[in-house]
């Protein structure tokens, strides 16, 4: 595990840095549209907003409690701090937007392999085209779908399971795909559906779910 | 503009004076021509429908002012080094769909190379000099109707946060290009004192420069306003425009209203709305009639908001 632990410490102080924005100087509505933006692809589990004016201290209070965070502002004069905490586990189901059902259990699935299983490759690749297209009986327990290592391949440009992950996602079905992993790869500009996400974010949602299943 | 001296003659009847909607010259006895100008930058993505947008925003001028609006120019601000002229076709097919479809007239315009895209038009529509309909005129006890409902602001926030869905985003945009057309031909019929169409300032900025001067105050219902359902829930996740905000601090020390109002409430007074409908003040026996009149002519969401009260002067008690 000794890689493992620098890889998510690595990705833990990235984390730190990436989870404020400066919105000094911007006016409404940007400095909530860039927070929502931060919110949805890292959901982290503190965010810490700078802005210099009332609306957009209020906006951004307001967003980050919709998400589920409890906020609390440090004011300097003119400048405020809008820092939330505990969000980035579940996202609200957003308004007019379709949202899956609340499930009565939470099933993590991660996908850690391009191919199911090991001795013919061929065969393994088949295996897992069939395997995410019949995923979704696991109907609304299916909470979470992580891809690590060569997994992330399955999530680019041309692989033989995008369009049925597209259909997951749409859905409402949380896809995080390994950050590093697609870097590691030379593809993060290849992947055309879930959200890029980091090792911090993958172990929360192993602690937060009531089975991971790897594949 | 204060301090530039604007020159001006006897036929003027509406001008730089008393800002109104649009101006008003007087042609003859019984002919008055109403000029408006109005552009924006897009606030939508589809070009064909802010195209549609943008013209039935610049007609509603001539609307709220009584008038039959009769030729239109195209104002255009196009970046062509950086977006295709296939846009452009498309922005100007949708101000033609909805020029033609108020019955008018186009006769040219001008384009310009700019750095964003900018459209609108300058329209000129027709009025008895002693029919129109300005912001001046309440009387005590009228009935205030508003024809289209709030919140396309906070709404247009949302869209551009991806939180609203391809359906809400349909709904707000069908009732931006709405025409105001339907609801200026049926308020001819009604004893209408006063008319404005809420845009930029939001309902409370409109109806504070209708109250201006009169020496009356205005009461309006919160829970008679027609609003875009999904807008309360948009401004609750902090979706709201900096307009909204501005407004607000432009115009709060006129509103009274109690603190415990639901803040996405308070902040759909003050949103600015894009191309919104008009806001009518009509004689208290005849708000009923017309408000049903108007609803069967299609103008769905037509409601009484409010009226004018004689005390406290000055004041818009929201309750």
């Amino acid at each position: 595990m000794a890689v493992g632990d620098k890889i998510s410490m690595n990705l833990l102080i990235e984390d730190c840095e990436l989870n404020k924005i400066d919105a000094r100087g911007l006016s409404c509505p940007a400095p909530v549209l860039e927070t929502k933006a931060l919110v949805e692809s890292r959901r982290p589990r503190q965010v810490e907003v700078l802005v210099d004016n009332e609306p957009a201290r209020q906006n951004v209070d307001r967003f980050l409690e919709s998400q589920g965070y409890r906020t609390h502002v440090d004011q300097a004069g003119e400048l405020y701090t809008v820092i939330g905490i505990g969000g980035g586990a579940v996202p609200e189901p957003t308004p007019g937007a379709t949202a899956s059902a609340i499930a009565e259990k939470r099933i993590m699935v991660m996908v850690a392999a391009d191919r199911m299983g090991t001795g013919d490759d061929l065969l393994g690749a088949k295996l897992m085209i069939n395997f995410i297209k019949t995923l979704k009986e696991m109907g609304n327990e299916l909470w979470r779908l992580v891809f690590v290592n060569s997994g992330v391949k399955l999530t680019i440009d041309g692989a033989g399971t995008l369009e049925d992950l597209k259909v997951l996602e749409e859905a409402g079905l949380i896809l995080l795909v390994c950050g590093t992993c697609l870097d590691h790869f030379g593809l993060l500009e290849k992947k055309r559906v879930g959200q890029t996400t980091n090792m911090l974010d993958i172990v929360t949602a192993m602690q937060l779910a009531d089975k991971v299943i790897n594949i | 503009m204060c301090g530039l001296d604007f020159p001006t003659d006897s036929n003027v009847l509406v001008g730089l004076s008393r800002a109104d909607d649009a101006g008003v010259y007087k042609i003859s006895d019984d002919l008055a021509l109403i000029q408006t100008v109005d552009f924006f930058t897009p606030v939508v993505d589809d070009p064909y429908w802010f195209g549609q947008i943008a013209a039935a925003n610049a007609l509603s001028d001539v609307y709220a002012m009584g008038g039959e609006p009769k030729t239109a120019m195209n104002l255009v601000s196009f970046p062509l080094k950086r977006m295709d002229l296939s846009v452009l076709r498309e922005v100007i097919q949708g101000g033609i769909d909805k020029v033609r479809e108020a019955g008018v007239v186009l006769l040219g315009g001008h384009s310009v190379e700019d750095d964003e895209l900018k459209y609108g038009l300058s329209v000129t529509g027709f009025i008895h000099p002693n029919r129109i309909l300005t912001k001046q005129g309440l009387n005590v006890g009228d009935r205030l109707v508003l024809t289209k409902p709030l919140g396309t602001g906070i709404v247009n926030t949302a869209i551009k946060g991806n939180l609203a869905s391809g359906e809400i985003t349909r709904k707000v945009t069908a009732i931006m290009a709405a025409l105001n057309r339907t609801a200026a031909t049926v308020i001819r019929e009604y004893p209408v004192h006063a008319c404005t169409d809420i845009t930029g300032f939001g309902l409370i900025g409109h109806l504070a420069e209708m109250m201006q001067g009169t020496g009356l105050g205005l009461k309006i219902v919160l829970e008679k306003l027609p609003i875009i359902d999904v807008a309360l829930g948009f401004a609750a996740m902090g979706m709201v425009p900096g307009g909204t905000h501005k407004n607000r601090s432009f115009r709060a020390h006129m509103v009274d209203m109690d603190e415990g109002v639901d803040p996405a409430m308070q902040d759909i007074i003050y949103d600015p709305q894009t191309s919104g409908g008009l806001c009518i003040a009509v004689a208290p026996t005849s708000a009923e009639g017309l408000v049903e009149h108007l609803q069967s002519e299609g103008v769905e969401h037509a409601a009484i908001i409010g009226e004018v009260v004689d005390y406290p002067a000055g004041i818009i008690q929201v309750v």
